[in-house]
């Protein structure tokens, strides 16, 4: 029988989720679930839960990727100049896959032959990034799919939720399967656990690492398309807060940015609908984006402390 | 015992990791002048007690006396300021420091000049520390990751000596130990003790306990089961004390067979590593043989098995799968050609800790136990709880962290991972370490298994009476060179493997 505490103890990333709810609920008089914030809220979960889910299997290796908000912004931005260049929602779909695709398989590989810590290149890279989207940009400073040469489909508020469902149900159930049911969620598991007995038993980190990050890319393609479909515009502070976000939704999820055995899948998506339900709760509340700032900086250095005390006190000797 | 001795003293002291008890109201007492050795088998809470006792973690109950006043240190820095300095059996140091910075870790104060903490001094004073524990060959001033596992464990030593404690707890130190390390601090054991200060030593090994103490406490599952005095000292009566039952005599082979099949299965040859430590070796191993490898810390015998695995990388030579004919150049590759290689340094290069006995075993066999991409649970338990059942791994259950396990099980989930393979070649470094009796018989028994089912197995070890006892055919290394051989046989003795390994 397991005991309360180890029960609580499981189920404290959604205990949390609710805890958080009901506060933001109680101090902004109701307003936080009132029909227009819960569809609004709805849309950026799914954003930031598209990310993070994804994200799971590159933390979950070991991996510190810190440029996803930069990932996010040149995929989308890409994906709107496709758009807008030939009318046509598939290409514009692939072209953010693309982009997405071949910044993470640069990051997989930066990540298992350069031997510079990984956070270290990716801090650079977003900052190339984001340089690199003004570039392209130029005078720009918005890019308009209401531009394309052909009209791309426009779809109402609830065709954009639905649409951002089925996206999120398809990709969260993919990830599901790949983290639970495959060779691949294992690797991602035991190396974030231990390179060293990973490599001794001979399994392949760069091929794990390759793997992890493709999944993650198509987390940020997905992400970004269904970003355009609904505000129909792309400009360099494009998913400008993702990075933050998506490390705070994995935290608050329940699983240490360390990786290893204790990642899991249900993070990405619990820890997204946390920290947009804090977001909005702190906007309601009239704070400013900076005190919003602090504020979850507090609350992400406590949940860490927590946990990894908790981390320490398993490994005592017997 | 004369009671003005007591030192510390615990009263009704229980200690519960989640539904594991793993220490269960036990009063235990220390004295001054005295050696008290701690026996038991894995798991049985000698490690926890004394743990507790330098502050490393809290009781769950009970109480602590140290000097006749209550005690309850919060931190290892708390206790070791009391007096009280432990040598932890897994790794006590801090990676990417010096060996000064090691020692002087949270006492760094006392070097402060001006708001500055002076190097020098510190290096200075942790040289002495060295020099006084008999260790001048080892510089203060390097980083500590240039120096081999059981030099690290002296540099932990000497950290706890230039504390000057009046209570040294040494736990599970010297299986890690060389020779030179084990009389080193042997004689410290026994300074400490005629100064009339208080030594508490942990180990498996029975005769190493039997030569030092004064005194033995026997624990098991949690349990003081009893106490005695130099002069009852018997191997059997402790034994049964231990794991509860007579246990019986057979523990390595019986047989004498040493015959060799012509089959080569590996070849080693003129190989130099990139570590330095083998220097133009070369070798060959027999299918179905049980090769022994020995010699004194950096002969390279270590390395070996992580050149054979494909772990190390080579300057020069080649080592050759013969049935295949390929060379072996990454674990990856040795694993496909069926080779398996249980690691010395368990916790850092064996397991996962964090993750469970299920994930530690079936990462092995992720080949094994797929189906098509997928990996069902159904398959995978079945293939973990038929390695936990014929090794005995004791567990709540196969979802248990591997963290939460004893040093014997732990070892055994090692093997788990690789005997459920079934491949054909086994290297084990120290197979044998940390673990009790009842686990090493078990290991050895299964050692005899394998070699009965036609597997090769290589056994680097430090003991020589577990080289002697199982192998058919024994290497001593020399720095990095073939010193010897030898052939099984019943007139095979210490002396003569000495003589070579010096």
């Amino acid at each position: 029988m397991k005991k309360l505490k180890d029960i609580l103890k499981d189920y404290f990333p959604i205990l949390g989720l609710v805890l958080v709810a009901v506060i933001f609920a109680i101090l902004t008089k109701g307003k936080l679930i009132k029909l227009s914030t819960l569809q609004s809220m709805l849309s950026t979960v799914m954003l930031t839960a598209l990310v993070s889910i994804g994200s799971v299997f590159v933390f979950g290796s070991g991996c510190f990727d810190m440029s996803m908000g930069g990932t996010l912004c040149m995929s989308t931005v890409v994906g709107c100049y496709a758009g807008i260049a030939t009318g046509n929602v598939v290409v514009m779909l692939l072209a953010c896959l693309a982009v997405s695709l071949l910044l993470n398989i640069l990051k997989a590989l930066f990540a298992s032959y350069v031997e510079v810590p990984l956070f270290i290149v990716t801090i650079v890279l977003g900052s190339i990034l984001s340089a690199l989207v003004l570039v392209i940009m130029g005078k720009e400073t918005t890019i308009y799919l209401s531009n394309a040469v052909r009209k791309l489909p426009e779809l109402t508020p609830n065709g954009l939720t639905i649409l951002n469902l089925v996206v999120l149900v398809l990709y969260f159930g993919l990830c599901v399967v790949l983290f639970n049911y495959t060779r691949l969620g294992r690797e991602v598991k035991l190396l974030g656990g231990n390179p060293v007995t990973f490599r001794q038993t001979g399994l392949n980190p760069v091929r794990v690492k390759l793997l992890a990050f493709i999944v993650a890319a198509v987390g940020v393609a997905l992400a970004a398309f269904v970003l355009l479909m609904r505000t129909r515009t792309a400009g360099a502070s494009t998913g400008g807060s993702m990075g933050t976000d998506v490390m705070v939704a994995l935290v608050l999820g329940g699983m240490p940015l360390t990786g290893g055995p204790r990642s899991r899948i249900s993070a990405g998506l619990i820890g997204a609908a946390t920290i947009t339900i804090l977001n909005t709760g702190l906007t309601i509340l009239g704070l400013s984006t900076a005190v919003i700032q602090i504020f979850r900086a507090i609350v992400f250095l406590g949940v860490v402390y927590v946990a990894s005390m908790t981390y320490r006190t398993k490994l005592l000797p017997r | 015992m004369n009671e003005d001795k007591l030192i510390i003293e615990t009263r009704q002291l229980c200690k519960n990791f989640g539904p594991t008890v793993a220490l269960n109201h036990v009063d235990m007492k220390f004295y001054r002048g005295q050696i008290t050795g701690l026996i038991g088998e894995n798991g049985s809470g000698k490690s926890t007690i004394t743990s507790i006792v330098a502050g490393m973690q809290p009781a769950t109950s009970g109480e602590m006396f140290y000097q006749g006043k209550p005690h309850k240190p919060s931190t290892m820095l708390e206790g070791s300021k009391l007096g009280i300095g432990m040598i932890v059996q897994e790794q006590g140091y801090v990676s990417g420091i010096t060996i000064a910075q090691n020692i002087f870790l949270g006492k760094e104060g006392q070097f402060r000049r001006k708001g500055v903490i002076s190097r020098k001094e510190m290096i200075k004073a942790a040289q002495k520390a060295l020099d006084d524990i008999g260790c001048p060959d080892i510089d203060a001033s390097w980083y500590i990751d240039r120096l081999n596992i059981q030099d690290r464990k002296l540099v932990e030593l000497a950290r706890v000596m230039a504390a000057d404690p009046e209570v040294l707890v040494v736990d599970e130190t010297t299986t890690a130990l060389s020779q030179r390390g084990r009389d080193i601090i042997y004689g410290i054991m026994r300074q400490m003790r005629d100064a009339d200060k208080c030594v508490i030593f942990i180990s498996h090994d029975l005769e190493e306990l039997m030569e030092i103490c004064d005194r033995m406490v026997v624990l098991r599952d949690g349990n003081l089961i009893t106490s005695l005095d130099r002069e009852e000292f018997d191997a059997d009566t402790i034994k049964k004390h231990m794991v509860g039952r007579d246990i019986g005599a057979k523990y390595y082979r019986n047989d004498w067979d040493c015959a060799l099949s012509n089959e080569i299965v590996l070849d080693v040859k003129d190989v130099t590593s990139g570590s330095g430590l083998l220097m133009n070796f070369s070798m060959q191993v027999h299918k179905g043989e049980i090769l022994g490898i020995g010699g004194l810390s950096h002969c390279g015998m270590h390395e070996l098995g992580k050149v054979i695995f494909g772990e190390e990388k080579l300057l020069t030579g080649t080592v050759t799968h013969v049935p295949s004919g390929e060379q072996i150049t990454n674990a990856r590759q040795a694993m496909r050609l069926g080779l398996g290689y249980v690691s010395k340094d368990r916790d850092k290069e064996a397991l996962v800790l964090a993750a469970s006995i299920k994930d530690n075993i079936a990462s092995a066999a992720l080949d094994k136990i797929n189906q098509g991409p997928f990996i069902l649970p159904a398959a995978e338990n079945a293939y973990v709880n038929k390695q936990v059942k014929s090794l005995s791994i004791k567990c709540a259950s196969i979802n248990q962290n591997v963290q939460y396990l004893s040093g014997g099980n732990k070892q055994k989930v090692v093997f788990g991972k690789w005997i459920g393979r079934d491949g054909d070649i086994l290297i084990l470094d120290c197979p044998t370490r940390g673990v009790d009796n009842g686990v090493k018989a078990a290991m050895y028994q299964l050692i005899e298994d394998m070699k009965a089912a036609g597997k090769t197995i290589i056994m680097i070890s430090e003991e020589l009476a577990e080289l002697i006892g199982m192998s058919d055919r024994l290497l001593i290394l020399k720095d990095g060179a073939l010193a010897g051989e030898f052939m099984r046989s019943p007139e095979l003795t210490d002396h003569q493997i000495i003589d070579c390994m010096i």
